[in-house]
């Protein structure tokens, strides 16, 4: 191996420390190191021509920048040295800028040994690293949206537009989900119907897309960029194809009532139907459970369309990606007994009074008594019913419902003027443009604002009656209402799990399904190529479900429309030779890009390189293509070679948080001791407890392992098993009688470089307290530091 | 009650008396969102001078004298429909107990704890309540206060709602009164036993005088 050395003065930034000169000197001591310079600013276009001749020149097989962070120039490098026909993956940095001049001002003969140290680790590693091609894999141009609620219809309508074939899967017999079902909608109370139901024939109509409504997906193979999936379309028992859509030649005759699913329960149609009238496609349907097969429907038929021998139908075909809109469900309010709903006819949902207000509803918008067919005269809204409560294990805000209520109860105030309308809340939330100003304009028109939760509705004398405290002026109070509407909330769709399950999806406490990054990567999934939109991933209201349809539509195009996909050489492989196939990379995986059979296969399209499965493999049989065992074991190694400090650190920082912290301690200039030596890792979960004992093994005093803040992993939960294993780890040392507090764990997020500072710090005077490595075994009168082979 | 104006942080007293209700009743107080749910639910409100959601208000601002000196915290029946109702999972109940504990701790007396007193003991000592004999003793040592019940007491008599018979008098006792004892003693009223031993020693001496 023949490696160049480049050593930065960055103007003063590294020179007004450190002695670059002497540094140049050391690295030319190094073995294979064949030629070693200090440049002024390596990162300009002289340095890069001096890096590019002596690659030429000097035939180097692999490169070192001592400069600044690699999180800010190794693209440039690693641009700079295939320029000159290397591969750029033959580079390694070594961070003198800001993990050592910038936080060591004060010290510069340690600092000067500390950059030594990180040179060596650097010229250790580059000794060992092998070029990586990033290969490139063609994807199927499709896109499967799963739901076609509004979030889902909107991400078909933008894919398609963009060029991309949409299959468009929807279980019930027509798209438009809630939305469909609602009557004006906040914030600017429009007909719901009336701005779906374009978007909702423009989907029918589209030649890029494949709609299949009534259908359910039974299976999904492969993973980003070649998805395969397979399910049914169940059977309508009418020919889609001859069916047009009178629907009062057939259900007029049709004998047998059943409660309207699509009306809640308040109103009823028939065996055969059609969901709602502005129904996407315009078929009708048949329920088999309803039906009795009379035949009379298929007698009125003016064009023969019903058929009652109709199969259900497999269907079949490949994407390279997967939008899941499967958006929510309605809590049960049954659930909530006090409140009497299913025992109080005139105890209703909120959904239900969309209906009752909806022109096109089971009353022709009156807003009447289930129990007598009389307009309602009071009306009281319960907010909060199912969701900010523990006692039914929904802790979360449903978010829309404080803006339904503020909707519908000006509604009936403005049809009603006479009507006593209150809304019972323990908190309004109108936040969202505009929506202040609606609650506002609520309170104009008279709506009455009471606050406290309301215990319970009983029936005193065949009148409904709500018991609450008036919480802002104190004391129990009871009040008659003709109409009681509960503001159910939103929870996650259970008719969604079979999604998740076959996604391999994870799921928050809430139960709704998790995002990548709870700020930062709204739409995307943990796998790769699975996105999620709309009320799948919580409740919100339709501007927002939109939004992340358009956003999950534009994260599939950016995957999808070059056709093919490069992937990130910086995969996990498994030896089968080792491997026993006992599944624990299957666990551990957080893309859920391992399977076993037999022995373990990494899918490199899924795999996201956090290395969390090559600590945990018990035979090693998993390892990393770059931060391999082997690299990092070497940069251990030499990090440990001279140790001129007391004590002695080694560092483990993950590259998304704490490596960044400490990169940003740098640029904030905060100082900190010279003590540790930093080894960049993906995620902390990526550290094998063999590198730790290692570094204890080779005489240093403590070990420190950073990672991203619990909840707050790149990679989801890698942090997490980090901490297990350093929790076991300490285990043993204990047991052999090394003091478990040398080996410290902590989190850092990158905006925290003084925590990072702090931890090492504190982690320096701890270590003092303790002695050198081996004083406790010196007491026990063990003559060796434990360690050895794994 | 009248509002006043009072400083907004609370005196270190307050906060002592703030974190010995939360060690009692759970930290879980600490995320009250003051709903109601609990003063709607209680079958006592009506007779409340405070409800028990401003109750829990009190206790979180350090408001010591104004906690304990409510009548509500004697109201409170046990019933648990704030603890089994409440949205966020905190017992209500418990901050109640939390404040009678704290109450006697204090050395505060009032003829409702008094009347828990004798109760307690009596249950500690037969396992169960004579109502002649807590009446007597309730009398002695309460007497404007039981003067007050007894017309209540009066008319419950008819109804076979109190037992006024020989037996009853005698106090009677159940099987196993040793563990009824140790039930007592698991759950920490040995302070109050010994409390009212002194105190029964005292008006003994006083009564001899
Ligand atoms: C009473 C009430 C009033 C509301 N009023 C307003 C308002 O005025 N303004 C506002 O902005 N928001 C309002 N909302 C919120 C609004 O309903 C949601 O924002 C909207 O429904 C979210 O759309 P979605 O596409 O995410 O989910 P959904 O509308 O739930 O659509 C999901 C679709 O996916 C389908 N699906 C589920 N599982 C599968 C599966 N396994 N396979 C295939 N398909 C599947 C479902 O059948 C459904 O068609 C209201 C909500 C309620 C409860
Ligand atoms: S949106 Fe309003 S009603 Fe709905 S859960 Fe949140 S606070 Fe309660």
């Amino acid at each position: 191996m023949r490696i160049g050395v480049y050593v930065c003065h960055c103007g003063l930034n590294i020179a007004g420390v450190l002695e670059p000169s002497s540094l140049t000197e050391f690295a030319k001591t190094l073995p294979d190191v064949e030629v070693a310079r200090d440049l002024q600013f390596t990162c300009s276009d002289t340095g890069q021509e001096t890096i590019k001749e002596d690659i030429v020149e000097h035939k180097l097989d692999s490169v070192v920048v001592a400069a600044c962070s690699p999180r800010l120039h190794e693209p440039t490098f690693r641009r700079v040295i295939s320029e000159a026909g290397l591969n750029p993956f033959m580079l390694e940095m070594a961070n003198i800028r800001e993990q050592c001049s910038w936080v060591h001002m004060d010290e510069p003969p340690q600092a000067q040994e500390k950059a030594k140290d990180l040179i060596r680790m650097a010229v250790a590693k580059a000794a060992l690293l092998n070029p990586l091609q990033g290969e490139t894999m063609p994807v199927s141009r499709g896109v499967l949206i799963v739901g076609g609620g509004v979030a889902g219809i909107q991400a078909a309508l933008d894919l398609a537009d963009s060029g991309l074939h949409v299959y468009l899967v929807e279980r019930k017999p027509t798209i438009g989900g809630y939305m469909a079902l609602l009557t004006d909608v906040f914030p600017t109370n429009d007909c719901s119907i009336c701005v779906l139901a374009p978007k909702m024939t423009d989907v029918y109509n589209h030649p890029l897309i494949t709609l299949m409504t009534y259908a359910e997906i039974l299976n999904i193979e492969g993973s980003v960029g070649r998805f395969t999936v397979s399910g049914v379309k169940k059977a309508r028992f009418v020919d889609e194809k001859l069916c047009k859509g009178c629907i009062n030649e057939c259900a007029g005759v049709c004998p047998v009532e059943v409660p309207d699913e699509y009306e809640f329960g308040l109103g009823k149609r028939k065996a055969i139907y059609m969901p709602i009238p502005q129904s996407v496609p315009l078929i009708a349907c048949v329920d088999p459970e309803a039906c009795i097969g009379c035949g009379l429907c298929s007698e009125a038929c003016p064009v023969d369309a019903v058929k009652y021998d109709q199969r259900q139908e497999e269907f079949r075909f490949d994407v390279g990606a997967i939008i899941v809109a499967t958006g929510w469900q309605s809590f049960d309010p049954a659930r909530k007994e006090e409140y009497g709903y299913g025992r109080f006819r005139d105890v209703i949902t909120g959904l239900q009074v969309e209906r009752l207000l909806n022109a096109a509803g089971p009353t022709g918008g009156e807003v009447v008594r289930p129990s007598t067919g009389e307009v309602a005269k009071s009306v009281a809204f319960l907010q909060c019913v199912g969701s900010r409560d523990e006692t039914v294990g929904n802790q979360y805000c449903s978010r829309v419902c404080c803006m339904y209520a503020l909707k519908n109860a000006p509604l009936i105030k403005e049809k009603y003027p006479d009507a006593e309308v209150s809304i019972h809340y323990i908190d309004l939330r109108a936040g969202g443009e505009g929506y202040e100003e609606f609650y506002m304009r609520a309170q104009r028109l008279g709506v009455n604002f009471i606050r406290g939760r309301v215990s319970e509705v009983e029936k005193v004398d065949g009148h409904l009656r709500v018991n609450y405290e008036d919480t802002l002026l104190g004391g129990f109070r009871s009040k008659p209402y003709d109409l009681v509407v509960l503001s159910a909330g939103l929870e996650a769709n259970k008719e969604a799990d079979v999604i998740g399950n076959l996604l391999g999806l994870s799921k928050r406490p809430d139960r709704f399904f998790e995002i990548a990054h709870p700020k930062m990567r709204p739409v995307e999934a943990h796998i790769d190529g699975v996105f999620i939109a709309g009320c799948a991933s919580g409740p919100k209201e339709i501007q927002v479900s939109i939004a992340q349809g358009e956003a999950a539509a534009a994260k599939s195009m950016r995957l999808l429309l070059r056709g093919e996909l490069t992937l990130d050489p910086v995969v996990a492989m498994v030896d089968t030779e080792k491997c026993i196939g006992c599944k624990l990379c299957v666990e551990t995986c957080p893309s859920k890009a391992i399977s076993v059979d037999k022995t373990a296969l990494v899918d490199e399209a899924a795999c996201k390189g956090c290395g969390t499965c090559a600590a945990a493999c018990p035979v090693d049989a998993i390892d990393m293509r770059l931060f391999s065992d082997e690299q990092i074991l070497a940069q251990v190694r030499a990090a440990t070679a001279v140790k001129g400090q007391y004590p002695f650190i080694v560092g483990f920082l993950c590259n998304w948080c704490s490596y960044a912290g400490a990169d940003l301690a740098g640029t904030s200039r905060i100082q900190y001791p010279t003590n540790m030596r930093a080894i960049r890792v993906m995620c902390a979960g990526r550290v094998d407890p063999a590198f730790v004992i290692e570094a204890l093994k080779g005489g240093a005093d403590g070990v420190l392992i950073s990672g991203c803040r619990l909840g707050e992993c790149h990679y989801s939960k890698g942090n997490y098993q980090a901490y297990q294993r350093v929790q076991v780890l300490r285990g043993v040392l204990e047991k052999v009688g090394i003091n478990p507090g040398r080996v410290k764990i902590v989190w850092c997020a990158a905006s925290e470089g003084e925590i990072l500072a702090k931890e090492v710090r504190t982690f320096v005077r701890e270590l003092k307290e303790m002695g050198p490595v081996g004083t406790e075994l010196r007491v026990l009168g063990v003559p060796e530091p434990p360690g050895g082979d794994r | 009650m009248t509002e006043k104006t009072t400083m907004a942080t609370a005196t270190a007293e307050g906060e002592v008396f703030r974190e010995k209700v939360l060690a009692l009743a759970g930290e879980v107080v600490l995320t009250c969102i003051q709903c109601g749910t609990c003063s709607a639910s209680c079958p006592t409100a009506h007779m409340m001078d405070t409800p028990i959601r401003k109750l829990v208000k009190l206790v979180l601002e350090g408001e010591k004298e104004a906690a304990l000196l409510s009548r509500s915290i004697w109201l409170c029946t046990s019933c648990l429909l704030c603890t089994v109702r409440c949205p966020r999972n905190i017992r209500p109940m418990a901050v109640v107990a939390a404040l009678k504990s704290i109450y006697e701790d204090e050395g505060m007396k009032c003829k409702d704890s008094v009347f828990e007193g004798i109760f307690a003991r009596q249950i500690r000592n037969y396992g169960r309540i004579s109502e002649v004999l807590l009446s007597a003793e309730y009398m002695i040592r309460s007497p404007s206060s039981a003067v007050q019940i007894m017309s209540f007491g009066a008319e419950l008599v008819p109804k076979g709602k109190i037992e006024l018979g020989f037996e009853a008098a005698k106090g009677e006792r159940i099987e196993g009164t040793e563990e009824m004892k140790r039930i007592f003693d698991l759950v920490g009223d040995e302070k109050r036993a010994e409390a009212e031993k002194a105190e029964a020693v005292g008006e003994a001496e006083e009564a001899t005088k």
